[in-house]
């Protein structure tokens, strides 16, 4: 397939491409789900195509199609220049210059132990059989629902500056949800050990509801990755913050002037985008413009200092693309997506935080998620909370909540964990959305417990 | 487009591989294109043309399922054996009755030649009307413009056999004024009902309305809805409570109150795939006819909508609102919805009000508890205060957090007339009016 993608970029170069870049896409998926109403139900779902981009007069055109016969693969090259001329009619400026990049081969596969394609139907039924047997079992569980997800994703990348790579991606997951049902409440847990998950949804019935006020806020792992990904992982999104993105995911806070001396958060917080840290579902070789997988200091001791680019838009600030631009599947343009974006785990104990707060709640495991079109106002609720006396976890709160501003919220952290053991952890995050047509794509974030001084919670 | 027979012919092979087991399959056709511009220019570009071809397989009540975009011989059969091999490997479905029969489809024509012809260069004239416009006034339009053509087809072992092919065209923008910014958009069949210059218009004249934004404190505030954010409002209770089977699990606020009033006399909301002011189809993924369900009738909880696994619990018939093989979280959600219009208009409901605000349209809104559709969001692109019935300032964005059961039960007045409309997300296309909810609860602001 490699020399046909060469055929293809010699097509968009003769129809008058200055630049282009073609990616050849196989995914496969095997989602495998059941609940307490509905028996388990397995699926095996292929797609396959090709992406062409093309740079005519300065602007993109982007075609892609199933169709892999000569004559439609000669149609869609002439399709994405004719859209590419399109673009040209209202381009900005003197129109797009791409860094120069050397000609590279390169193959890059998932390292893994078990292929989850390869692990049998009938095995990932049984163990999603066994699961919603033990939730029927369970007092007080009204539904279970549990499912699995087996994805490889196989490409070939090819550019007309000599980028020749291909990848190979593999990744999985599950989840687990229980769900209780009492007098006009209905209490969900998810993502956890599949009987605490049980044993909490009923007990979530009979807890109080979380008290309105400003406290110390402790949030779970799991939390704090959520926080990551919506308050800083975007924001630092360089096509969000010029704009390209504001007609649906919105813009961001985080403008070029703030580069390098704004104070996003306290001493505490160092965040990194990753795409290099093994295991991370925004873990790859190579980005889909084919720059190689890199990691970039995002927040360093407080202060925001960089921004997840692309081959357009790094050169602008003077830099070089620090390899973030991804696509999903063969039918999308590449976009700035965030890789692992991570918060760098600090040197306390989940224990010794909860034993260091006098008075607070303690958050964990998202239920909902609301921000403003820049990331500066947010709204976060939760599954499960608890409050904190005098250094200790005390009774259970049900539908907790959390809302601030992005900068104060991380300015008030002055505690991050990690010291225990796998207190930090990679969480994966598989549905993050951006884009028009919107693409869903797969991202990681290390995170560990934290604490945030002064939050307000119990909205909502 | 393949077309109608094109269409038909690759599930009617599909179906004659079945041997010995049920199947049904479906077949997805996309054609889109779009044009997306920001700061005056075109910076992305794109056409795409996909298919997915479905297939569900059913042998002794199992069912399996599976999904290809390729359509040649050998993808088919992979897809036919797949999904039976899934089968054989799954649960037994005890509510399952057989794949249905085939019933009458209604014949409605959704396809519109001018939009399936838009060519790229017709898409840049028409984002270049809103960035003239903005590049002459000194701001900046950012948006984008969609336009393609869809087909869906099923066919089944049962001898279902439908096909509908539509088109679409939906543009946006947003035109920025220094740190204000003002929407519009536009959704619809046919391209040619979009006056682009009205659109541009619409939203440069709110994003250079009173330049200077006002910060206001969180509060209930006496709030008009313009019909873009009663979209938001509206697609909680259709992604969490007009379900069937958010209404069979409990999750739903209206499982327990069936004809029980819910909201305010003024309230009424149905779904209608069959009306040609929404985006109508005539027919779900089992092929079955789309029947309009009204959920709340006068402010009183009156029905949800079915496949037919669904219906086979609540012993009903399907309401024609299947969606895909492999469920989600949400379950079953609506596919058209539409809301009572009232008898004033935008200009009345304005004047009526003492003092209040006027909200174009949300952000990112979510729904931290579900059973009472407690919803949140912040403003965007255009929040006004209301005082003495006049619009007298742009105020900062607000955050809200809301129950919406609560505020239907609170709503004023409703515009006499609707519009075909869309949430931030996409989620639903709906045809709403504009209301005025009393006492609308904000709980935070933003500094812009």
């Amino acid at each position: 397939m490699i020399i046909e993608l060469d055929r293809v970029l010699g097509l968009a170069q003769k129809l008058g491409a200055e630049y282009a870049d073609a990616r050849y896409v196989t995914l496969t998926q095997a989602p495998v789900s059941a609940s307490t109403d509905s028996a388990p139900r397995a699926s095996s779902q292929k797609s396959t195509g090709l992406g062409l981009r093309v740079l005519v007069d300065g602007a993109w055109g982007f075609s892609a199609t199933p169709y892999l016969d000569p004559r439609s693969i000669e149609r869609m090259a002439d399709e994405a220049v004719r859209i590419a001329e399109a673009s040209a009619r209202h381009k900005r400026g003197d129109g797009v210059s791409l860094s120069p990049l050397p000609p590279i081969r390169a193959k890059r596969h998932t390292p893994h132990k078990i292929d989850p394609l390869q692990v049998k139907t009938e095995d990932k039924v049984g163990l999603l059989s066994d699961v919603l047997d033990r939730a029927k079992k369970m007092p007080g569980v009204a539904r279970a629902s549990t499912s699995l997800m087996s994805y490889r994703e196989e490409k070939q990348f090819m550019s007309t500056d000599g980028r020749q790579i291909e990848q190979t991606s593999i990744h999985t997951g599950a989840s687990v949800s229980v769900m209780a049902r009492g007098a006009g409440d209905v209490q969900s847990r998810s993502f956890s050990d599949f009987k605490d998950a049980s044993f909490w949804a009923a007990a979530l019935l009979k807890a109080p509801t979380c008290p309105r006020g400003v406290t110390d806020l402790v949030m779970g792992g799991e939390m704090v990755a959520l926080q990551i990904h919506e308050s800083c992982g975007h924001p630092v999104e360089l096509d969000r913050v010029l704009g390209q993105e504001a007609t649906f995911a919105g813009t961001s806070f985080l403008t070029p002037d703030k580069k390098g001396n704004y104070r996003y958060g306290s001493d505490s917080v160092n965040m990194v985008a990753d795409a290099t840290v093994p295991g991370g579902l925004g873990s790859f070789g190579f980005d889909d413009e084919g720059i190689k997988a890199q990691r970039t200091d995002l927040v360093v001791e407080g202060v925001f200092t960089d921004y997840l680019t692309s081959r357009e838009l790094a050169p602008r600030f003077g830099q070089e693309s620090n390899g973030t631009m991804r696509a999903v599947g063969w039918q999308n343009i590449p976009l700035v997506r965030m890789t692992n974006i991570n918060l760098e785990p600090g040197d306390w104990t989940l224990d010794e935080i909860i034993k260091d707060t006098k008075e607070g709640v303690f958050v964990n495991n998202p239920k909902s998620w609301s921000l403003d079109d820049k990331r500066w106002n947010f709204h976060f609720g939760q599954e499960i909370a608890y409050e904190i006396k005098d250094g200790s976890l005390g009774r259970m709160l049900k539908n907790s909540a959390h809302t601030g501003i992005t900068p104060e919220f991380w300015g008030s952290c002055d505690a991050v964990s990690g010291k225990g053991k796998d207190e930090w952890h990679i969480w994966g995050t598989p549905g993050c959305a951006k884009g028009e047509p919107v693409q869903v794509i797969h991202v990681g974030h290390g995170a560990a417990p934290a604490r945030f001084r002064k939050v307000r919670v119990g909205v909502g | 487009m393949i077309g109608k027979e094109d269409a038909l012919k690759v599930l009617e092979k599909v179906v004659s591989f079945a041997k010995g087991f049920e199947l049904e399959a479906s077949l997805s056709v996309e054609d889109l294109s779009l044009t997306r511009f920001y700061g005056n220019h075109i910076h992305q570009n794109l056409r795409r043309q996909d298919h997915i071809l479905t297939v569900r397989a059913v042998k002794s009540r199992k069912a399996g399922v599976s999904q290809v975009n390729l359509l040649d011989d050998g993808s088919l059969r992979w897809a036919v054996s797949s999904a039976l091999e899934n089968a054989e490997l799954a649960g037994e479905e005890s509510d399952f009755r057989g794949l249905p029969k085939p019933r009458p489809l209604a014949e409605i024509s959704s396809y519109v030649p001018a939009t399936a012809g838009m060519k790229p260069a017709d898409r840049a004239s028409a984002c270049g009307v809103v960035i003239s416009l903005a590049k002459s006034k000194g701001l900046e339009a950012a948006g984008s413009f969609a336009t393609g053509t869809h087909e869906i087809a099923v066919a089944s072992t049962a001898g279902v056999r439908a096909y509908h092919g539509s088109t679409e065209g939906f543009f946006r923008t947003i035109v920025q004024s220094g740190a204000n910014t003002g929407y519009a958009d536009r959704l619809t069949r046919d391209v040619r009902e979009i006056d682009f210059d009205q659109v541009a218009r619409e939203a440069t004249d709110k994003a250079t309305l009173y330049p200077s934004a006002k910060d206001l404190p969180p509060g209930r505030y006496d709030t008009i809805f313009l019909e873009y954010a009663l979209a938001d409002l509206v697609r909680f209770l259709g992604l969490y409570s007009f379900g069937a089977e958010a209404k069979q699990q409990g999750r739903s606020f209206m499982a327990d109150k069936m004809g029980r009033k819910v909201m305010g006399d003024n309230i009424t909301i149905w779904d209608d795939g069959l009306d040609v002011r929404g985006l109508d189809v005539p027919f779900d993924l089992e092929g079955m006819p789309k029947k309009k369900v009204v959920f709340i009738d006068k402010g009183v909880a009156s029905g949800v909508v079915y496949d037919t696994r669904t219906a086979v619990k609540d012993g009903v018939e399907t309401t024609g609102h299947a969606g895909g093989q492999m469920r989600g979280y949400y379950g079953l959600v609506p596919s058209n919805m539409f809301m009572a219009e009232g008898h004033e208009s935008l200009e009345e409901m304005i004047a009526s009000t003492k003092k209040g605000l006027l909200v174009t349209r949300f952000h990112y809104t979510h729904c931290p508890d579900p059973s009472n559709v407690v919803a949140t969001g912040t403003t965007r692109d255009g929040t006004f205060l209301i005082e003495d019935g006049h619009l007298v300032a742009r105020v900062k964005n607000l955050r809200f957090t809301e129950s919406m059961v609560e505020a239907f039960g609170r709503v004023e007045s409703i515009s006499k007339s609707s519009r075909l409309t869309r949430d931030w997300w996409s989620t639903f296309s709906s045809v709403l009016p504009a209301v005025k909810i009393k006492d609308f609860t904000f709980t935070g602001a933003t500094a812009f």
